[in-house]
């Protein structure tokens, strides 16, 4: 006998959606919202790519109509300005900066999910608090402190900047994530023989990942993407990063090369743009560990 | 392989009041034991402390003559399943199994001949090299268990295991755990709340209520013998029905009376029963020792509940009726047959002796 399978109409919630105004309107809002955020990188890429007189005009076209290189390949070929040294420098802080934060992100928020010791909440408050306090608070006492150390100028100084604004945050972040850890793995991992700190190592690291991950991208970006520190705390070209380098390269006096910048603007970008993508199911995840029972 | 031994271990929580009082248990060797309890009982702390995850405020755990308290978890020779398996999400089924043996630097070859003999004997060979989240509820937890028999330790010790299993699982791991215990012979100490559980896996069954053992005993014990009104009310589906009575002393025999009850005790019974005529007791009958009679025909021997049906609930072989008797509840378990509707009078015989009599203050079995 052949069984014939009767045609299945999808009933309730599985039928095509219809559109309704409420829908249409809201789904318009979303599409402004994506152009409105859009903008700006569609302008920066635009201007690399047009000639340098079209990028100055005083009446933009919205399109490049003659699509140039030629800034890029200033930039890249020609080295007119320092862009590999800044771009060597931006790159080799932020990811030192991204290392060292982890680690101590991970171990305090560890620290602050798991110990029981007696000032841990003001501590944790306290470690909070000082996000909530302008990046520009830092940077006196900051100078004053690597000034006394000698460490202005250098590499160092420039990633322990970067590191001391970026713990605070790492380490809630790294809390919410240990907190969604159930504690049940740690004692089946202590059954099993193990001591704290191979307990944190094969277990518990492990399950954190993503959390790792997130913030490690957090610290980069926000390292990558500073400003002030470096314009402060370095002086010497050969150490300066992209941000203060981009600025003092294509903002003169008289003139800007609105072109020039636009370009390295975007080669600046496109590590952010990898390293956001690459992790930012996690970051998602990472924001919200601990918003829910059981996730 | 060990007994264990529990000394008059408290345990408080900061400041907080006790949730474990005066608890003292002797398990033996080989033995499975059933910690079962409400929620809140302490029962699960117990098993902490035993397990060395918590430690006790006072008192004391032997295994064999050795005295554990300061002994570290990792050293007591354990192992554990934990309430939600506890298995590590990043290891691979065979790398969670295998995961204790490599801390005591076994060589790989028997690491590997074990773990295959532990996952033959649940049935889980296919599923070695896949991940926790890649198991259902029952595979996850064969695999706890496999982790834990894996090790071969000379105590087990099972947190509400099946507590997040489907009815069915349950029945059919609660099978595997007691074949599990039988080919390890590891002393095994088992929480869990539900009572049917622990009648049927334990050799014995520790019963606790509000941080104190209530009663320890086989499951028959517990159930003819209860020593008080929580345990007589804890074992046993459906649960036993209380009616508040009063002494009626009627020369060398005694019976126990209320509107519409009539609750004639044995000589024995009456012998062991002090108190006088008029005192207040409460009375205690199992759904199985309540059967129907004709009202006009009763013996007037025999002794009889009378009251109305409130709840009929048909279970296929049997019905349970459940009978209100001037404002307390009793239930009959009762043949399918029994024409019964509810609202309808119904006259409940008790068989001779089966009624249990309780303190109305202290709530101690008095019999």
């Amino acid at each position: 006998m052949t069984a014939v399978a009767a045609p299945v109409r999808l009933a309730g919630p599985g039928r095509l959606r219809r559109w309704r105004p409420g829908r249409a309107a809201v789904v318009a809002l979303i599409l402004v919202g994506i152009a409105v955020a859009l903008a700006p990188v569609y302008w920066m890429l635009a201007t690399s790519l047009k000639t340098p007189f079209a990028a100055t005009s005083l009446t933009p076209s919205y399109f490049p109509h003659h699509l140039s290189m030629s800034n890029y390949n200033e930039l890249l070929v020609k080295g007119v300005v320092p862009f590999k040294t800044y771009l060597a420098n931006s790159v080799l802080t932020s990811v030192i900066a991204s290392v060292v934060a982890v680690v101590i992100s991970a171990l305090a928020g560890y620290s602050f999910s798991r110990s029981r010791w007696r000032l841990r909440g003001p501590t944790s408050v306290a470690v909070l608090a000082t996000q909530m306090l302008p990046l520009v608070v830092f940077v006196g006492p900051l100078y004053l402190l690597l000034l006394d150390a000698h460490l202005l100028n250098t590499y160092t100084g420039l990633v322990i900047g970067y590191t001391s604004f970026a713990i605070p945050f790492g380490s809630w972040l790294m809390k919410g994530f240990f907190d969604s850890v159930p504690v049940e793995l740690e004692e089946a991992a202590r059954v099993d023989g193990y001591g704290r700190l191979s307990i944190l190592f094969r277990v518990v690291i492990p399950t954190v990942i993503p959390g790792l991950l997130t913030t490690g991208v957090f610290v980069f970006i926000n390292s990558w993407n500073n400003l002030l520190y470096p314009l402060t705390l370095i002086t010497n070209n050969s150490h300066q990063t992209l941000p203060p380098g981009l600025l003092d390269s294509f903002v003169g006096e008289f003139n800007t090369d609105w072109g020039g910048m636009m370009a390295a603007a975007v080669l600046t970008t496109i590590p952010l743009a990898v390293a956001f993508f690459a992790v930012q199911r996690y970051m998602v995840r990472g924001m919200t560990a601990g918003a829910l029972a059981g996730t | 392989m060990a007994s264990i031994s529990v000394r008059d271990v408290e345990k408080r929580f900061g400041n907080g009041p006790a949730v474990l009082r005066e608890c003292n248990l002797d398990i033996a060797d080989h033995e499975f034991l059933v910690l079962v309890g409400p929620s809140g009982s302490g029962k699960t702390t117990l098993l902490r402390i035993i397990a060395g995850l918590e430690a006790a405020t006072s008192g004391e755990i032997y295994f064999g003559d050795r005295l554990v308290n300061d002994v570290d978890v990792g050293d007591r020779d354990i192992a554990m399943v934990f309430q939600n398996y506890g298995l590590y999400p990043h290891m691979t089924v065979r790398n969670n199994m295998a995961f204790g043996l490599r801390r005591r630097k076994l060589p790989k070859d028997a690491i590997d001949q074990k773990v295959r003999e532990a996952a033959t004997m649940l049935g889980i060979e296919n599923l070695l090299d896949r991940r926790p989240r890649q198991l259902s509820g029952g595979q996850r937890q064969r695999v706890a268990l496999g982790r834990a028999i894996v090790r071969d330790p000379a105590v087990f010790l099972l947190d509400e295991p099946l507590s997040n299993l489907d009815a069915h699982l349950r029945l059919q791991m609660r099978t595997e755990i007691l074949r599990v215990h039988r080919a390890v012979t590891a002393t095994t100490v088992y929480v869990t709340h539900d009572q049917v559980e622990a009648m049927t896996m334990g050799d014995r069954i520790a019963v606790m209520n509000n941080g104190l053992i209530q009663q320890v005993g086989t499951p028959e014990e517990l159930y003819d013998r209860p020593v008080n009104r929580f345990v007589a009310g804890f074992i046993g589906t459906p649960a036993m029905g209380f009616l508040t009575c009063s002494v009626n002393r009627n020369g060398d025999r005694a019976e126990l009376v209320r509107d519409g009850v009539c609750l004639r005790l044995t000589e024995e019974q009456s012998r062991k029963l002090t108190l006088p005529h008029g005192a207040a007791v409460v009375a205690g009958v199992r759904p199985e020792n309540l059967r129907p009679v004709s009202a006009d025909g009763a013996d007037p021997e025999l002794s009889v509940v009378k009251g109305a049906i409130e709840v009929v609930e048909p279970l296929g072989p049997e019905q349970h009726l459940v009978v209100d008797v001037g404002g307390e509840m009793v239930t009959a378990r009762v043949d399918r047959d029994v024409a019964a509707r509810r609202g309808e009078k119904v006259s409940l015989a008790v068989g001779a002796g089966r009624a249990h009599v309780f303190s109305i203050d202290s709530g101690e079995a008095l019999l």
